[in-house]
């Protein structure tokens, strides 16, 4: 080892250190709990082998929380990703007047917490008094029950996390689309490309790096947002119909006091986390464009 | 390089330091004037008899120069609260008196290291404290299927027909008349739906299954029945199934809401919806949030069937770790069953009183049921008292989630109340 090295793996250290305990050591750890019986209190873990993993594997719940999770992972993509993408080409293209308005009015509700979001959205919901009812009232509809229909809890539940982190993510896809550098698409209109060329050719590829990491962080945060409006609003019902990988993993650990259940779950949310994370490395990665 | 050595070791240390303070201030606890303090731990939020918990605190401190009790709110209800308490019993941290709820009786049994509470009393010089003041069938609430006592009753709510009069006026029923049997109450939901364009009628859908077993039981049917002595789901019969699919009809036809609980209390409070079952424990807070009158009727009944009505609410435990400890939670715990104590928790939360004669007592509820008549109307439903069904065993939380879910399977129309009751009553028992 050279000095040079050993200098930086000092450097290293702390946080090294902080990334070993808080984060890789409970990673074991769940693995080995993922192997007993336990409910967190119990002198005794019972050692069951892969019967956790077999239990969870079978179960008839499964199909539908992975089903569950891949629908709110495509509607928070569309609401998270796509949507603020548009917008934000809208805004640092498009727009020239009120755009330091629009920016913070989008920007605003990123500032408020979750819960308080969910409890907002409550009241929107509501399918007897909300003004979303009252809304729907004038063209003589009758509200859903959002939070009670299979897959209408989902959307619903998505729009409170998309009315959360819609802003952020403009903000960040904003400062890309800004940072293009003006003369290029001067020098494309001057060659009368249309606003679609434009956008096709030139924003596209130079904001990509920052598109990849607003994808990332839509699906890896955005399922752990779920929590919050799920757990105070649904409890992953109608009969399941808003649980998901993240909450199911909640559920079991600490309403029902099945570590081990839990456990073998977080393994499996692990292992699809794991996977993306290849598929976007291998695949993904290669299409985007890093200026440096 | 000596300086980066240094840096990174001053780092580390800093960490560890930080790291270990969390830890450190155990040991101080004690020391405060002689005086024992024990631990509260309590699930009254501000809207739900927080204030009161404070006030009671606070006048028993003035009262008991050597005690001194610290209450501790724990969110989430009896959830959060198991939550916490797993945690700090992990840590080997003891709290002294937890209000409990009834759903947890099994869980908490056999789960949780608690003080036996005949040998608390024993040891404080009143042995016979709880089978003086409490009715057998009350004391019953917090015993489990074999007659361990956990905990002793505390709170006690019971399921009522809160209902609009000026709706009912509205509608042409009378106010002063509310519905007696299930019969009447789909009768005046219909009638409610057709004369006003409100909802009649909702159901309470809280994370639990306890309004629905009191329908379910006042048909006849029950939650768990005893085979060879285990127990089993007990509610795949025609009671059960006839009583649930009552309520799918009602949500069927657009009489009654089926919704998340907080929309249905909404609605309730805003003047659209005409009767709301649910607990006694909220009269205050829908008494206080109303713009109309809130009225309370009795529990509807079947037609010549009787009313079988599960105590909710929660029951006190003891976890203390030392005799001075134990002594002063026993202390504690007779002064919050004390008639003028729970006077003062009634008015902040709706909850009956567990100790006996309390009703009558001129120190106790008499002047409260003089002055309210919903009061009455719940105290009238002691006598139909049974326990809330609590499934035993590693799985028996997950048992009552399962409960939980197939009320939104039947509720919504996806299945008939009998084949959906059977489906889940099968994989109840899987589990069990």
């Amino acid at each position: 080892m050279s000095r040079n090295n050993r200098g930086a793996i000092l450097y290293l250290l702390p946080t090294a250190i902080l990334f070993i305990v808080f984060y890789y050591w409970p990673l074991v750890q769940n693995l080995y709990l993922s192997f007993f019986s336990w409910n967190m209190v119990s002198p005794t873990l019972k050692y069951v082998g892969l019967e956790n993993f077999a239990s969870v594997l079978q179960s008839s719940e499964l199909l539908k929380i992975l089903l569950n999770t891949c629908v709110f992972l495509l509607i928070m993509l569309v609401l998270n990703f796509i949507l603020p993408y548009f917008y934000a080409y809208i805004l640092g293209h498009l727009v020239h007047h009120w755009t330091s308005f629009y920016r913070s009015a989008l920007f605003l509700p990123a500032t408020l917490s979750l819960a308080v979001a969910s409890i907002l959205f409550l009241w929107i919901y509501n399918p007897l008094a909300g003004p979303l009812s009252i809304i729907l009232g004038w063209a003589d509809l009758d509200s859903p029950r959002w939070f009670k229909e299979n897959y209408l809890v989902i959307f619903a539940i998505c729009t409170i996390i998309g009315w959360k982190v819609f802003g952020y993510n403009l903000i960040i896809m904003l400062a890309a689309m800004v940072a293009v550098p003006r003369e290029m698409i001067e020098a494309a209109k001057l060659e009368n490309a249309s606003n679609w060329v434009i956008f096709k050719k030139i924003i596209l590829p130079m904001t990509s790096s920052t598109a990849i990491y607003v994808f990332t962080i839509t699906i890896v945060f955005g399922l752990q947002y779920v929590l919050v409006p799920v757990n105070m609003l649904t409890q992953g019902g109608p009969n399941q119909g808003s649980s998901n990988l993240v909450y199911i993993i909640y559920q079991y650990a600490f309403v029902f006091f099945q570590t081990g259940k839990a456990a073998a779950y977080a393994v499996l949310t692990m292992v699809c986390y794991a996977l993306f994370l290849y598929v976007k490395n291998k695949y993904l990665e290669k299409k985007v464009y890093y200026e440096n | 390089m000596n300086f980066k050595k240094l840096l990174a070791t001053a780092m580390i240390s800093l960490i560890a330091a930080s790291a270990l303070t969390g830890c450190g201030s155990e040991g101080d606890k004690q020391a405060n004037g002689g005086k024992v303090q024990i631990e509260y731990w309590h699930v009254a939020a501000e809207s739900f008899g927080g204030a009161t918990v404070k006030e009671l605190v606070a006048d028993f401190n003035a009262k008991h120069p050597d005690i001194e009790v610290v209450e501790k709110y724990n969110p989430d209800m009896y959830k959060g609260l198991t939550q916490n308490l797993q945690a700090a019993i992990a840590s080997g941290q003891y709290p002294d008196v937890v209000q409990m709820g009834y759903s947890y009786l099994n869980y908490a049994g056999e789960n949780l290291d608690y003080t036996n509470l005949n040998e608390a009393f024993t040891k404080s010089g009143d042995p016979d404290f709880m089978q003086n003041n409490f009715l057998p069938n009350v004391l019953a609430l917090a015993q489990t299927e074999n007659g361990i006592q956990v905990g002793l009753p505390y709170s006690i709510s019971v399921p009522v027909l809160y209902y609009n009069p000026e709706i009912f006026a509205a509608a042409g029923l009378d106010p002063a008349n509310p519905p007696k049997t299930w019969a009447e109450v789909t009768t005046a939901a219909r009638t409610i739906k057709e004369k006003t364009g409100n909802i009649g009628f909702f159901m309470q859908e809280y994370a639990d299954n306890w309004a629905q077993q009191a329908i379910i039981e006042s048909n006849g049917g029950q939650m768990l029945k005893k085979v060879d002595g285990k127990v089993k789901a007990g509610f795949n019969t025609p009671e059960a199934a006839e009583a649930y699919q009552l309520l799918a009809d009602m949500v069927a036809d657009g009489s009654a809401l089926h919704a998340t609980n907080e929309e249905g209390f909404q609605a309730y409070l805003s003047g659209k919806l005409g009767m709301v079952c649910t607990t006694i424990g909220k009269r205050a807070n829908f008494e206080k949030s109303a713009n109309f009158p809130v009225k309370v009727a009795s529990f509807p009944a079947f037609e010549g069937k009787e009313l079988k009505v599960p105590a909710g609410g929660n029951f006190l435990m003891i976890f203390s770790k030392d005799d001075a400890k134990e002594k002063a939670a026993v202390e504690f715990i007779k002064y919050l069953q004390s008639p003028e104590a729970l006077v003062k928790w009634n008015t902040g939360t709706g909850y009956m009183p567990a100790p006996k004669g309390v009703a009558e007592d001129p120190n106790g509820f008499k002047k409260l049921v003089a002055e309210n008549n919903n009061i009455k109307v719940a105290l009238d439903l002691m006598p139909y008292l049974v326990k809330w069904a609590s499934f035993p065993g590693a799985n028996g939380l997950q048992a009552e989630q399962m409960l939980i879910d197939v009320r939104d399977v039947i509720l919504s129309g996806e299945q008939s109340a009998a084949e959906a009751l059977d489906q889940t009553a099968a994989k109840i028992d899987q589990l069990l």
